[in-house]
Formats: C-alpha cells, structure tokens, sequence
C-alpha cells in the first residue's frame, strides 16, 4: 500500500531528450539573433533621426551654407544652400509637406518617439526569448546529469478522517478502482487490530494526559495544529499512522470518560473545560489529520466519529478515485484545502456532537478560525 | 495478390497527389502571410502620414510624389485620400484574415485525409507482408 501510494519517478531524460531540447534551444537562439539584428537596424534608424534633428536644428542659423554638391556618383561641384528654413518633409506614401525648420524638427521628434516605442518592445521580446532560452539550458544540462523527476500527489485525506479514508486515498486511484471492497475490508481489519493495541497503551497514559490538558487547555488547541503541521506530510508517507491514531483516539475517548469519575476533585472543575478542549481538538485533529501523540484523549469525539466514519466510508470510498486527480493539482502547502473536508468533518462531527455534548458546536467550523483559537 | 498491391499503388498514387495539394495550400497560406505584412506596413504609414496631416496648418503646402514630379495638392484633399488609402487597406485586410482562415482551414483537412491515407497504405502494405 504504501509503496503505490508514493508517486512515480520519471527521469527527466525521457520527458525531454537532449537532442530535442537541444534543437528547442537552437530555434530560440536563432529567434534570439534575429530580433538582435532588427534591433540594431532600429538603433541605426534612431541614430539617423537624432544626427537629422541636429541638423535640420542648425541649417536655418545661417542664411546660406556653401556646400558641395553630389552630381553623379563620383562627382561633385561647388553650391550654396538658400532658403536654409524651408524644407520639404516626406510624410509617408508620396506625400510631402513644406515645413520651417522648427517644425520640421517636431515631426522628426514624433517619429523619435515612435521608433522609441518600437525599440521597447523589441528589447521585452528578447528578454522574453532570453528567460525561454534560459530555461531550455537548464533542461539540457538536468537531462544531461540524468535528473529524475519524482510526482507524488498530494492527498489530503488526512483531513478528512484520519479513519477510513487516509489508507484508502492513499493507494494510487488506479488500484482503488481495481479493487475498493478489499482494501476497504483490510482497512477495517487493520484498525480492529489497532484499537486493541492502543487500549492496552492507553490506559497507562491517559491518567497523565488529563492533567496536562486541563491545564493546557488554551496551549494545546493552539498549538496542536502547528506541531501537527509537519507530521502531515509524514503521515502521507506512512499511510498507516492516520488509522493508528484513529483508533488511538477513541480508546482515548472512553479513557477520559472513565477518568473523569476518579479524578473528580481535579477535574470536575476542568470538566468543562476538557470537553471543549476535546472538542476543538476532535475537529482539528479530524481536519488535519494532525495524529498527535496517540495518547491525546482530548480526541475522544473523534474516535466516534471516526468508527462511524468507517461504517459510512463506503460511499466516500466511491468518490474518493476522483480526488486524488484533482489534488495533483493543487498547491503542495498542506492544508488549505476546505471544501471537501468541510462536508466530511461536517458528518463526523454531527454524529460526534450528539454522542458527546450537547455543548460542542454542531456545525463545522473553518480550520483556521480553530487553529486561532 | 496482385490486386492487394495495385490497390497500395492506387493509394500511394493517391496520396502523392494529395501532399502536393498540401505543399500548394501552403505556398499559398505563406505568400498570404508575405501580402499581410505588406499590408500592415502600409497601414502603419499611412496612419502615420493621416497623423501628420491633421497636425498641420490649413495654409501649408502638400505635394504627392507621382512618378518623377512633386503635384502640389490640397490639404483636404490629401487628407481625404489618405483615409480613403487608410479604408482600402483596412478592408483588404479583413478579406486576407478570411482567405488565410480559409486555407488553413482546408490545410487540415488535407492533412488528416493523408494521415488516412497514410493509415491505409500501411495497413495493407502490413497486411501483405503477413499473406
């Protein structure tokens, strides 16, 4: 199981040949080479335009230049400019304008301006080009070193129970297709044995537990989610682990209750308090899968919900395969997937509320207005 | 026997006649692409021109460069040319954009009929080799 469940490694030599990339990254640098070279010819147009704007600027200081003027290819003969602040400006198309010197220089700016703007674009396209070109490198030096790429979805059956659904999630969406009935039966079977082996744990625990939660009522509810934060991504790993603490939790469950009775004097005052604490906690730990120690009572409603969970699972099992697809896609930050959870922990919880208190809140809450708290 | 591989003649003949089809329908899309680009080109000056002109004075001096001479002309008149000009190449480009669409359309066509073809000859060519 838990070998299907981490993804699949794919060298990234087989994604992308070097030859291919190679050839990618040919056809960029060529792109590359060619916007170069229009944009040296627009470097030139702008040089062109500049040395025009001085000299049309100077011309009409004078009224008269003496010059020498071309004739033919080879020859050329004395001459003098007049009319030094009249000038026929080609407008485009065969259309030519008779403009004085000043504005002359104004078209000539707007063309400046416009020649400038074409000289942006270009640069931003060669960025561009050079950021892809980059990248290609880079693919060909990892294929090259025989990078691998591994892919491993990210399953958040965690949150949802840590019952039924982390082992069942867990395994690839291909073989629960396969065979759903039976890995729901083994799933069953594991979290019987479990329960018994935690009972026996537990009972040694569970005395020393109450004390700490009472007293760290506020800590714990704050702090569990944080502790438990690295842990998800372990227990994704394991499979396993999540129905341990499932099970785990409702052996607690029952110790607490019996605790209650002996410690009477210490506790009843906390009582209420606990119950809430368990509460909170039951939902934390059912959204996130968050299996803190086992021996946390605190889960108590959990453990409720859980077992009932699993005899609901089936139907959740069914719509399971479709999740794992859909995760892939989502970022691999932890936790902040809600809907699908919410509408499960909001069964769990239902369920638990009634069994437990009718203080708890019946409705589910955000996980992170609870982890606040 | 015979008749198998005559068929694959047959086909083959086919699709040779259909890959040229497709290299046709290709210059053409490329050479529609050359036109465009002339167009644009144009465009972009002849909005340019258009600017320059609505800047100008009432009284200022226009020529148009016809052949060798410079024919003074009237501003307004001008003016009016260059939209006109500006109209015209406006809309021959919206009927260059259909045509390309056009021929890109029928370029995969054809290039799925030849994919078929292709299929088929191989089947039999297969399907020979066995008998």
């Amino acid at each position: 199981m838990e070998e299907t469940r981490r993804g699949t490694v794919t060298s990234l030599a087989s994604l992308f040949p070097v030859g291919e990339a190679q050839k990618a990254a040919n056809r960029v640098q060529y792109a590359i080479a060619e916007k170069r070279a229009e944009l040296d010819r627009l470097l030139g147009f702008i040089d062109d335009n500049n040395n025009l704007i001085n000299l049309v600027h100077k011309l009409p200081e004078e009224l008269s230049h003496d010059i020498m003027v071309p004739f033919g290819k080879a020859a050329f003969f004395p001459g003098r400019l007049i009319h030094t602040n009249e000038f026929l400006v080609l407008l485009g198309e065969g259309y030519y304008a008779e403009r004085t010197s000043k504005q002359t220089t104004e078209i000539l700016k707007r063309r400046g301006k416009g020649l400038d703007s074409q000289l942006d674009s270009l640069e931003a396209m060669i960025k561009d080009l050079q950021a892809e070109a980059m990248f290609f490198g880079q693919t060909i030096a990892e294929a090259a070193e025989g990078l691998v790429e591994i892919r491993e979805d990210y399953i958040e059956d965690s949150h949802k129970g840590e019952t039924k659904s982390g082992p069942l999630k867990q395994d690839a969406p291909d073989l629960e297709k396969a065979k759903p009935d039976d890995e729901y039966a083994r799933m069953l079977s594991r979290m019987d044995e479990l329960e018994k082996e935690e009972l026996a744990a537990e009972s040694g625990g569970d005395n020393g537990k109450n004390e700490q939660t009472t007293e760290d009522v506020d800590d714990i509810s704050y702090q569990r989610p944080v502790d438990n934060e690295p842990r998800n991504s372990e227990d994704f790993h394991k499979g396993a682990p999540p129905v341990d603490q499932a099970n785990n939790k409702s052996m607690a469950t029952k110790s607490v209750e019996k605790h209650c009775h002996p410690d009477v004097a210490d506790q009843l005052n906390f009582a209420s308090l606990d119950l809430q604490s368990n509460v909170r906690e039951g939902k934390n730990a059912a959204k996130k899968v968050k299996f803190v120690d086992h021996i946390e009572k605190p889960l108590v409603h959990h453990e409720e919900k859980q077992v009932k969970a699993a005899t609901a699972s089936k139907s959740e099992v069914q719509h399971q395969p479709s999740q794992p697809s859909f995760d892939s896609h989502k970022a691999f930050t932890g936790s902040i997937v809600e809907h699908t959870e919410n509408i499960k922990t909001s069964n769990g919880q239902s369920s638990t509320s009634s069994q437990v208190s009718g203080s708890q809140p019946s409705k589910p809450v955000s996980r992170f207005k609870m982890q606040r708290r | 026997m015979s008749s198998l591989s005559s068929a694959v003649r047959d086909l083959q003949r086919e699709l040779e006649n259909k890959t040229n089809d497709l290299s046709k329908l290709q210059k053409d899309i490329a050479k529609n692409h050359q036109v465009r680009k002339k167009y644009t080109v144009q465009l972009g000056e002849n909005e340019l021109v258009l600017k320059e002109l609505d800047l100008l004075n009432e009284d200022a001096n226009v020529y148009k460069l016809i052949g060798p001479v410079l024919v003074k002309q009237d501003l307004a008149e001008a003016n009016s040319n260059v939209r006109k000009r500006i109209e015209y190449i406006t809309a021959e480009l919206k009927r260059l954009d259909a045509t390309v669409q056009d021929l890109e359309e029928k370029q995969n066509s054809k290039k799925d009929a030849i994919l078929k073809l292709q299929q088929r000859i191989q089947s039999l060519q297969t399907s020979k080799a066995k008998a």
